[in-house]
């Protein structure tokens, strides 16, 4: 009987086709936009584990951790490292990564720091950074490269660098002080991956001569070995990520923070910033999912209704059909099949197109934000999707079923 | 005795009444039923199909007696000893010679497990009709109302059917076809086991039946 089907199905190839190509495109859609959403959260959620709070410039708590964590957007305002240091010295803080921003190398953001860094930030949980080679910067112009950056500009050990002012790939070059990778990191599947880092100190450094944007006086003119280190410790810095003593001061740590006299500085919980974030997605992605569940709705009724415009031109398939024996039930039953074979086409290929689209999508936001997707060929919520949704085409196909099975009894075959 | 029918009457919802002579037919006899249109030819041949539902007298094909049996088991009686061939339009267009005919044993086990080798079966049908084999691989859309109509006969006759039913199957056809076509008919069942019964208004196939039932059921 499912040879009768396929021919069927063949017969009518073009209409048939359509179809399916609406109900793939349809269940892609819905499945594609959930999974990506799925996945960018937790990729998001686990890029930066280990921080309790982000010091920053007061402002928007939601643009401080997409700057300094996801590296989208550009700081505003800084805060000064006197400030930092006072807070640093409050008991409720157990330790402080200061971090300045705004360079970049060939499109990488460069994270200027502390060697401490590479301790304390966890990722994936509670996964240390870990190094594939080398170890983290100490002289001023060793620079730490993420491994996205080392596999797609070629860096090894010991490789020269130089470092553009501003995060613009066209901005002016740093060309007087050139940095030597020190490190290259593990793969983390997060930001850290498209990142360069460098110390605090070498960061001030090639910015000396600098002002508004603009070099004034060539390293080449200055005697670096002349300076000493602790001078070359910046006066301010864009953000920093703390630790706290206990969990159970993070309200209290935060509020002494949000009311610090001497600047304007904010604290952010990072998880709360994400769920704001997501919180306001949320909103506009549940529009889009209901208008992806109406497509869907109005692809499967397309199903039927092709269905049941192809009964009166099958009127005489079905009778000579029913002549050689076919049941009412049977000929309603191969409408069923027919419907259902032409889901599970739908379904598998919605799934082969979920996979294509996720793995474009998780090479852009890879580029975009750092942030690494998994891809997997479909999950067991996936799937409970796809069942729901063949269930529905199933419950629609009955109509075109019931009409075949009501008419095989009523009618004799010949006239 | 293959078919008995007895005191069969049917009666449309529009009011059309219709009554039927009895009908007694042996292994080995080609019956022509013939009357004018509205007679009551084709529900004469649905009723014997099991198609339209018994409403008064009997029918008896073999040992079966229809006003003992479901709709269920009358489906499977039809697909088990009655074979059909319509006056046109008598094959599934997407499916091809060969697909069409071997639909007779879809849908019966007993017709299939009288058949080794469908393909051999149906190749000789097919010579025994007067068509060529390769005929058998075309789609209905490439063959003549002739050569359809022989591969309906194939589809009917295909595992050895008690009794072979046709409604008006030369309709189509000229003198000279109608006449072939009905001889290869006749001459493709077996006479110890199978029965044809056809339905016509065309007076001219009289001659070539062994037994003609004339229908006067007014219009």
């Amino acid at each position: 009987m499912i040879r009768i089907v396929a021919a069927a199905i063949r017969s009518r190839v073009v209409p048939t086709i359509l179809v399916i190509i609406a109900l793939t495109t349809s269940m892609a859609l819905l499945l594609t936009v959930d999974r990506i959403q799925q996945a960018t959260k937790k990729g998001f959620n686990q890029s930066l584990g280990g921080v309790d709070l982000v010091l920053g410039p007061r402002g928007s708590g939601i643009e401080l951790v997409l700057y300094t964590v996801f590296h989208l957007g550009k700081p505003t305002n800084n805060i000064t490292t006197e400030t930092l240091k006072d807070i640093e010295r409050n008991p409720f803080v157990e330790w402080a990564i200061p971090i300045a921003l705004g360079d970049s190398h060939q499109g990488f953001r460069v994270i200027s720091t502390i060697p401490e860094y590479f301790d304390r930030i966890r990722f994936d949980g509670d996964q240390s950074l870990s190094f594939s080679q080398g170890r983290a910067f100490q002289e001023l112009n060793d620079v730490v490269i993420g491994s996205a950056v080392a596999s797609e500009l070629g860096y090894q050990l010991g490789s020269s660098i130089f470092v553009t002012h501003g995060s613009e790939s066209l901005g002016r070059t740093h060309d007087d002080f050139a940095f030597q990778i020190s490190g290259i990191l593990n793969p983390t599947g997060t930001p850290t991956d498209r990142a360069v880092f460098v110390s605090l100190e070498g960061y001030e450094l090639i910015h000396l001569g600098w002002k508004s944007g603009s070099k004034i006086v060539s390293l080449d003119r200055i005697d670096i070995s002349q300076i000493p280190r602790e001078r070359l410790y910046p006066a301010t810095i864009t953000a920093a990520y703390l630790g706290l003593t206990s969990k159970l001061n993070l309200f209290k740590a935060s509020r002494f923070i949000n009311e610090y006299p001497e600047e304007a500085v904010s604290a952010v919980i990072p998880g709360v910033a994400l769920a704001e974030l997501w919180s306001m997605v949320g909103s506009v992605d549940f529009v889009f999912r209901i208008f992806n569940w109406l497509i869907i709705g109005i692809s499967l009724i397309g199903m039927v209704t092709m269905t049941l415009s192809s009964l009166d031109s099958r009127t005489r398939e079905l009778t000579i059909l029913r002549a050689v024996g076919a049941t009412p039930l049977q000929l309603a039953s191969m409408v069923l099949i027919e419907t259902m074979l032409v889901s599970i086409i739908s379904m598998a290929m919605a799934v082969g197109l979920v996979r294509l689209s996720t793995w474009v999508a998780a090479d852009l936001l890879t580029q975009w934000a750092g942030v690494h997707i998994e891809l997997t060929w479909i999950s067991f919520d996936e799937f409970s999707v796809l069942i729901i949704i063949m269930l529905a085409g199933l419950v629609a196909s009955l109509i075109p079923a019931t009409l075949v099975y009501r008419r095989s009894l009523a009618q004799g075959f010949l006239h | 005795m293959i078919l008995e029918t007895s005191a069969l009457t049917y009666a449309y919802r529009s009011g059309k009444h219709l009554r039927f002579p009895d009908l007694k037919i042996d292994a080995g006899e080609k019956v022509l039923l013939i009357g004018p249109s509205g007679s009551g030819k084709s529900s004469l041949l649905n009723l014997i199909a099991g198609v339209l539902p018994l409403q008064t007298g009997s029918i008896s094909l073999k040992k079966f007696q229809y006003n003992q049996l479901s709709p269920r088991s009358l489906d499977t009686i039809r697909a088990d000893h009655i074979g059909v061939i319509f006056q046109s339009f008598n094959l599934i267009p997407y499916l091809s010679g060969f697909e069409n005919a071997r639909i007779g044993l879809q849908f019966s086990t007993q017709r299939r497990a009288r058949v080794d080798r469908p393909r051999e079966v149906i190749k000789r049908l097919a010579t025994q009709l007067g068509l060529t084999t390769d005929l058998l691989d075309r789609k209905p859309t490439e063959l003549s109302i002739g050569q359809q109509q022989r591969i309906a006969a194939i589809r009917a006759l295909i595992g050895q059917p008690e009794l072979v039913i046709a409604d008006e199957p030369t309709s189509a056809l000229d003198p000279e076809a109608t006449t072939l076509f009905m001889n290869q008919l006749k001459d493709s069942i077996n006479p110890q086991t199978q029965a044809v019964v056809v339905v016509s208004h065309n007076p001219s196939i009289i001659p070539l039946f062994d037994r003609v039932i004339r229908l006067d059921n007014p219009q």
